[in-house]
């Protein structure tokens, strides 16, 4: 695997820094471009193009600290956020557009009814996004 | 599509198609050097600081060799200190008053006689017993103002406006001279060890304060490391010296000391008589032993909790440790008849030293950390004098530009400004302690009696627990060192005092003036509850043309947005050629209505100034917007060869009342740059 171009959607969770050193694991050797993205989902309810602030505050956060990791491990991370109906949808549209090579999404840990599972997105973007696509589960929680 | 709102936000929203038919999703552009943080808030990146011009980014890289990168506010966080590393960082001020004060009590002494300086260790005691009495009086400062409370601070509190500034002027003018003397008595100590430094002590002085500046301006911290080690290296230092030359008085080895003989027939042809006046003198030059005590008062916040009392303890052992060793030097100068050097090219301290152990490592210890610890001394005044200035200026008693903090958190305004002063008065005095000494000590003096006052009356006010005796040793310490700034400011008048004690009121009249310029200000601009609505303005809008090129069309196009009532302006000192250009504006830009003027005496400021008066008598409720066509060239060094009119424009405009001058600079597009 050479990637020269890695879409990493962040959500803002735990596992997002460990993503961010994955991808600089991976993308160092090949001086890949590295590129952050967060998407902010607004609900049918609202406007696409409604007052986001919040949101908006929210990716700010999270992408500075994903740049700081970033940094902390050797790379420069460009950065962006978009606002759409569905993450996956968005996420799958940004690496056709960007023609990547690799997509590393972070999955939290999540058990229901005794299972561990895996949400609605990184399922969507597993089956249909038109790249590589390296899901990266984060540690147990003790139950 | 990209949708522009009619008021640009910072950032852009960008509409694009999705995946599926009828999907849709939000770029959202970032602004490049603004953060998002709330709803039309934001707060500038690292990156909006950065210059974009090459010689802009030039001298922001030489500034940040200098001083170091910027700090963000948040980073200055209050760092608790232990009593150990108190004393370190607090102390060095008053401890290094040691270094001097017993040869300051000699020097006054030897004027009437080698014998004189018996009085030197009696003159010593009842400087530490007054120190005594002002330590007992500051614990009760620093329980009273746990927030710590400066001389200032209590003054203006309890005493009013003009004790306060009386008290603020008085500690600004110590700061400064504290700064002059550690440094010059740094280099005095430096010079005992190394002779050929006292031919260049005003250079070498001077030197050192710009050292101490650079560092302050770095944000140098007091930090307890640097601190703890020279200090308590000056203490053991000293100690062991004291405590090996009472063993040797003690054990009746003290070695002999021999002054040359031109100094002895010196002092002898000179002799005075020796008077009360002379005694008091030499009380007073020594009483430079008290100051600095307030420093601690100063920075109770900065001790573990809890703070006032672990302050006190670290005041009170500063005490004990200055007098053991102010003490422990006089005595045992007097018991080896140490004499003043006239040419003060070697202190008492260091004959003191040089004659106990000889000149060996131990010797040059002594004197480099005397001058270390001097340093340290005259850096604590490089944090004083500033935070004062500081706080006077919130008061409004002193230009703002004191409050401002620079890229490191320091006070850049005051670090500088006292570094200026104290480098003028001690090149003014020509680096010699002795002389600067008259000036020094009025106004720690008269600071603390005002504090000391000021604490009498909060205690008769507020009647808490123990109020009498509060006000007892209040009282007891204000009258102590009310007669003490008595006899320094009469026994040292002639010989300087009488700068201080001119100063002092000059500058309480222009602290004074300084707010009462502020007030009147603030009258003038605060607006009155029915006056708080903005209510739009159609200006007249004048535009100076001198000639129709690109950067006249963009003030132009510029101006008409501006106003519906817009002329253009030409003067010119030939009839033929104001024509001819009358002619081409009516083909070019006919919309705008052109004025032009014929100037026979070929001036250009007085016929504008007339027109705009002019047009200004028909309205005088519509501002006049005078709007000016600039051309930015290239490079920095073309400025000086365009927009001096410009520039004389605005100049004569500036004081002009209900006149706006707006700059429309023109800059030369890329694509048509030189190759």
């Amino acid at each position: 695997m050479k990637p020269k171009r890695i879409l990493l959607p962040l959500a803002g969770a735990a596992v997002d820094a460990d993503v961010v050193r994955l991808a600089a694991l991976i993308g160092k050797p090949n001086k890949a471009q590295i590129e952050a993205l967060h998407v902010i989902e607004v609900q049918w309810n609202r406007p696409l193009d409604a007052d986001l602030t919040e949101d908006e505050v929210r990716a700010e956060r999270l992408l500075e600290a994903a740049e700081e990791v970033g940094r902390s491990v050797g790379i420069t991370l460009q950065t962006e956020y978009v606002a759409a109906r569905t993450a996956w949808s968005a996420i799958v549209h940004e690496a056709e557009q960007r023609n990547v090579d690799l997509v590393i999404i972070g999955m939290p840990y999540r058990r229901r009814m005794g299972q561990v599972t895996v949400g609605r997105t990184v399922q969507n973007v597993f089956l249909k996004a038109p790249c590589e696509v390296i899901a990266l589960r984060d540690r147990a929680v003790p139950a | 599509m990209i949708i522009r709102p009619i008021v640009p936000d910072l950032g852009e929203r960008r509409p694009e198609r999705g995946r599926r038919p009828g999907e849709r999703i939000v770029r959202i552009v970032r602004p490049k050097s603004f953060r998002l943080t709330g709803k039309g808030r934001y707060e500038a990146k690292d990156s909006a600081y950065e210059s974009e011009s090459g010689l802009g980014h030039a001298f922001q890289r030489v500034r940040r060799v200098l001083i170091g990168r910027a700090l963000r506010s948040e980073a200055e966080a209050l760092e608790r200190v232990s009593k150990k590393v108190g004393l370190a960082l607090f102390a060095p001020d008053n401890i290094t008053s040691s270094a001097y004060a017993t040869e300051e009590i000699m020097r006054v002494l030897v004027l009437a006689g080698i014998a004189a300086l018996n009085l030197t260790e009696p003159i010593t005691v009842a400087i530490i017993a007054v120190l005594a009495i002002v330590i007992v009086a500051e614990i009760r400062v620093i329980h009273a103002y746990p927030q710590g409370g400066g001389s200032y601070q209590v003054a203006s509190e309890n005493l009013g406006m003009i004790p306060g500034l009386v008290a603020a002027a008085a500690l600004l003018i110590d700061y400064t001279l504290t700064i002059a003397v550690s440094t010059a008595a740094g280099v005095a100590a430096l010079s005992s060890a190394l002779p050929a430094v006292h031919e260049h002590r005003v250079l070498f002085a001077i030197g050192l304060i710009a050292l101490v500046t650079l560092a302050n301006l770095r944000g140098l911290r007091e930090s307890g490391l640097v601190f703890a080690g020279p200090t308590y290296l000056y203490l053991g230092s000293y100690f062991a010296l004291i405590g090996y030359g009472v063993f040797l008085m003690l054990s009746g080895g003290l070695p002999s000391y021999v002054p040359p003989p031109q100094w002895l027939g010196s002092y002898e042809r000179n002799a005075e008589a020796l008077t009360v006046l002379v005694v008091l003198r030499a009380f007073s030059s020594g009483a430079v032993a008290l100051t600095g005590v307030e420093a601690i008062g100063n920075s109770v916040p900065a001790f573990k909790k809890p703070e006032p009392r672990n302050a006190s303890l670290t005041l009170v052992v500063m005490g004990v440790c200055f007098a053991i060793i102010f003490g422990g030097l006089s005595f045992i100068g007097g018991a080896l008849d140490i004499v003043p050097d006239p040419n003060e090219a070697e202190t008492v301290n260091s004959q003191i030293t040089r004659t106990l152990v000889g000149v060996g490592p131990f010797y040059y210890v002594v004197q480099g950390i005397t001058a270390l610890l001097l340093l340290f001394a005259a850096n604590t005044s490089f944090s004083g004098f500033p935070r004062l200035a500081s706080i006077l200026a919130r008061d409004r008693f002193v230009p703002r530009q004191f409050a401002f903090r620079g890229d490191r958190l320091a006070f850049s305004t005051g670090i500088i400004a006292v570094a200026v002063l104290a480098s003028l008065i001690l090149a003014a005095f020509g680096g010699s302690v002795t002389r600067l000494i008259p000036l020094y000590t009025i106004g720690v003096f008269v600071a603390f009696t005002l504090s000391q006052t000021g604490l009498v009356r909060r205690w008769w006010r507020l009647r808490n627990p123990h109020w009498r005796l509060s006000i007892g040793l209040n009282a007891f310490g204000a009258a102590v060192t009310a007669v003490v700034a008595v006899i320094v400011a009469v026994t040292k008048f002639e010989f300087g005092a009488w700068m201080v004690l001119i100063a002092m009121p000059l500058l309480v009249a222009l602290f004074y003036g300084i707010n009462r310029h502020y007030r009147a200000v603030e009258d003038e601009l605060v607006a009155d509850p029915d006056e708080l609505r903005v209510e739009p303005l159609q200006p007249i809008v004048v535009v100076p043309v001198s000639r129709l090129d690109r950067a006249a069309l963009r003030a132009l196009s510029f101006a008409s947005g501006l106003s519906r009532d817009v002329r253009a302006l030409h003067i010119d000192d030939d009839e033929a050629s104001a024509k001819a250009f009358q002619e081409r504006w009516t083909k070019i830009v006919p919309e705008i209505k052109l004025d032009v003027v014929t100037s026979p005496y070929r001036a250009l400021l007085p016929p504008l100034q007339s027109y705009l008066d002019d047009i200004d008598r028909d309205d005088t409720r519509r501002p006049i917007t005078v709007v000016l066509a600039e051309f930015v060239p290239r490079h920095w060094w073309e400025y000086a060869l365009h927009n001096q009119t410009a520039l004389r424009i605005k100049l004569a405009l500036f004081f002009r009342p209900n006149t706006v001058v707006i700059d429309v600079p023109y800059h030369v597009p890329p694509e048509e740059r030189a190759p």
